[in-house]
């Protein structure tokens, strides 16, 4: 049960600063990008009218999110933000089901991870805010609908990153700890492989899914 | 004179009995409205009576995972030894109750209300049978997150190696985190069940819709779900919060008192939510041209009501981190 709270760090010393890795994290992050580099370069290598099976996969999930994004941030922005929905859902898809494999683990146990994706969507939303409605309607927004509920709305944006992050964050990490936990209980017999599936594939693609889409909801919350 | 393991052993058959003894109220009666409905539903198609109860035994038991997770925690409070040496752990045994058995009331009746609306479902089409099982596997699945969350925050309290933490204000910051997550998680998991039994009718209701509501529902859900997080997030703040030694009174009962405030503030939020997600999910399978419409006003009403849950989020941190 040690591996409940253990988190291997590595701290390296750089002009008096101290930097804390997870190194467990990061090479998992770097095993999930390294595969889906190879899969864009699989899918793309030989692109022809008879598509190999990678190409398949790559264009099923291409159109699939293109779809949902223009449904709804419209035709123009959809071309814009339809690579980042897509490969968002491919890196946590892949990242959630990483687990599934012995000896490695979900880079989104580590809270670091979902919280790092949280801010990234959150700045991508305001940024897109702000360029869509120009800085002075953005910053009105905040005064509706009378001006003394400014913090209000401050916070309550706050909470939205708060929200998602620890969403995936509580679901994968409660995933694991259920596995572990039984695992110890019953000594590994019959039972963990189904709560694999349960938790590791299908969890995993729906908390997936579920941080997607609310980056792209966030997204059109701020541009419409 | 009371020896403190006999103190600590006492408070893990209090705990233990509290998480499979609340943990046991919200599975019953969401497995309970499941097999109402399968039996209501099999009266207009007898023929089809195979499907529905596979169903209903299907969404039972997704509904019942919520009290498993609850007897997993008792079994662990039984059957571990206590510590011999510090009160502390007789508060966080406790707390580990608490905060599984409490959280596992909403998930199991809302998981049930899925279940059971599917049935009715499968019966009204039961050509796409399949569709309906889909939503009601992802709605219910959905529905776990706040027993998954108390469960988290049970394992970690039971694990974790809290014997640095003083006694004061300690215990009040252990109970405040089994509070926070157990109460908190009540309503999300009630509102997350009304939402999904909508999607589930929707989706026997008009059957080609069902990309948009099943897309609808995860984005109701997760929204509904926030103040269940909030929850786990004060939680986690006591808990890993490095907490002085304070003989204070005051001390100890503000820690207290965020817990509560976050586990009490959650609870109306989490129902409200699920409300408005549920005529939301209700009206876009009967006119899925307005999608865009509704899921805007959709969002835009869950804010609104989740802001009593931010009130509630930013008194337990001030609690926490200011006073």
């Amino acid at each position: 049960m040690d591996e409940l709270t253990s988190v291997p760090q590595f701290t390296l010393e750089l002009f008096g600063i101290n930097l804390v890795f997870n190194t467990q994290t990061i090479i998992m992050t770097w095993i999930v990008m390294a595969a889906l580099i190879c899969f864009g370069f699989l899918a793309t290598r030989k692109a022809g009218l008879i598509p190999n099976p990678f190409q398949v996969v790559a264009e099923m999930f291409v159109s699939i999110f293109y779809g949902f994004t223009r449904d709804t941030l419209g035709e123009d922005l959809a071309k814009k933000y339809s690579p980042l929905i897509c490969s968002l859902f491919m890196f946590l898809l892949l990242c959630n089901w990483l687990g599934v494999i012995p000896k490695l683990a979900e880079p989104t146990k580590d809270l670091n991870t979902p919280l790092g994706l949280g801010i990234l969507g959150f700045i991508i939303a305001h940024y897109s805010g702000i360029k869509v409605k120009g800085f002075a309607n953005y910053i009105k927004e905040y005064f509706q609908p009378i001006f003394f509920m400014a913090p209000l709305n401050i916070i309550s944006e706050l909470a939205k990153v708060v929200s998602i992050s620890f969403r995936l964050y509580g679901n994968i990490m409660g995933g694991a700890i259920i596995i572990l936990v039984v695992s110890h209980l019953v000594y590994g017999l019959i039972v963990p492989p189904f709560l694999v599936i349960f938790f590791g594939l299908f969890v995993g693609s729906i908390q997936a899914f579920v941080f997607t889409m609310l980056t792209l909801v966030y997204i059109s919350l701020q541009v419409k | 004179m009371l020896e403190i393991i006999d103190l600590t052993r006492s408070a893990q058959y209090i705990g233990a009995g509290m998480a499979i003894g609340f943990g046991a109220i919200g599975a019953a009666m969401g497995e309970g409205y499941a097999a109402g409905m399968a039996n209501e539903s099999l009266c207009y198609r007898a023929e089809n009576s195979g499907n529905v109860v596979r169903n209903m035994l299907v969404g039972q038991a997704i509904a019942e995972s919520a009290a498993i997770f609850a007897l997993i925690v008792s079994l662990i409070l039984v059957f571990s030894a206590p510590s011999e040496q510090f009160v502390l752990f007789a508060w966080i045994y406790i707390s580990a109750g608490l905060a599984m058995g409490l959280s596992a009331i909403g998930s199991g009746i809302g998981a049930g209300l899925a279940a059971g609306n599917a049935c009715q479902g499968i019966v009204r089409q039961p050509a796409h049978s399949s569709a309906i099982i889909r939503t009601m596997l992802i709605g219910s699945a959905l529905c776990q997150d706040p027993a998954i969350f108390g469960m988290v925050i049970a394992i970690l309290l039971l694990f974790l190696d809290f014997s640095t933490v003083p006694l004061y204000p300690g215990w009040a910051a252990m109970l405040g985190a089994g509070l926070s997550i157990g109460l908190a998680a009540i309503g999300p998991g009630i509102g997350c069940g009304l939402a999904a039994r909508e999607a589930a009718s929707g989706v026997a209701r008009n059957p080609e819709t069902n990309t948009n509501t099943n897309r609808m529902m995860l984005v109701g859900i997760s929204i509904a779900q926030s103040t269940a997080i909030y929850g786990f997030v004060i939680s986690l703040l006591l808990l890993f919060t490095g907490h002085q030694e304070n003989l204070a009174l005051t001390a100890s009962l503000g820690l207290l008192g965020a817990g509560l405030a976050s586990g009490f503030g959650g609870i109306g939020p989490g129902i409200g939510e699920g409300i408005t997600a549920a005529g939301a999910l209700r009206w876009i399978a009967r006119s899925s041209g307005n999608t865009g419409l509704l899921t805007r006003s959709m969002l835009v009403g869950m804010a609104v009501a989740e802001s009593t849950g931010i009130y509630a989020l930013i008194v337990a941190l001030l609690l926490i981190l200011v006073l």
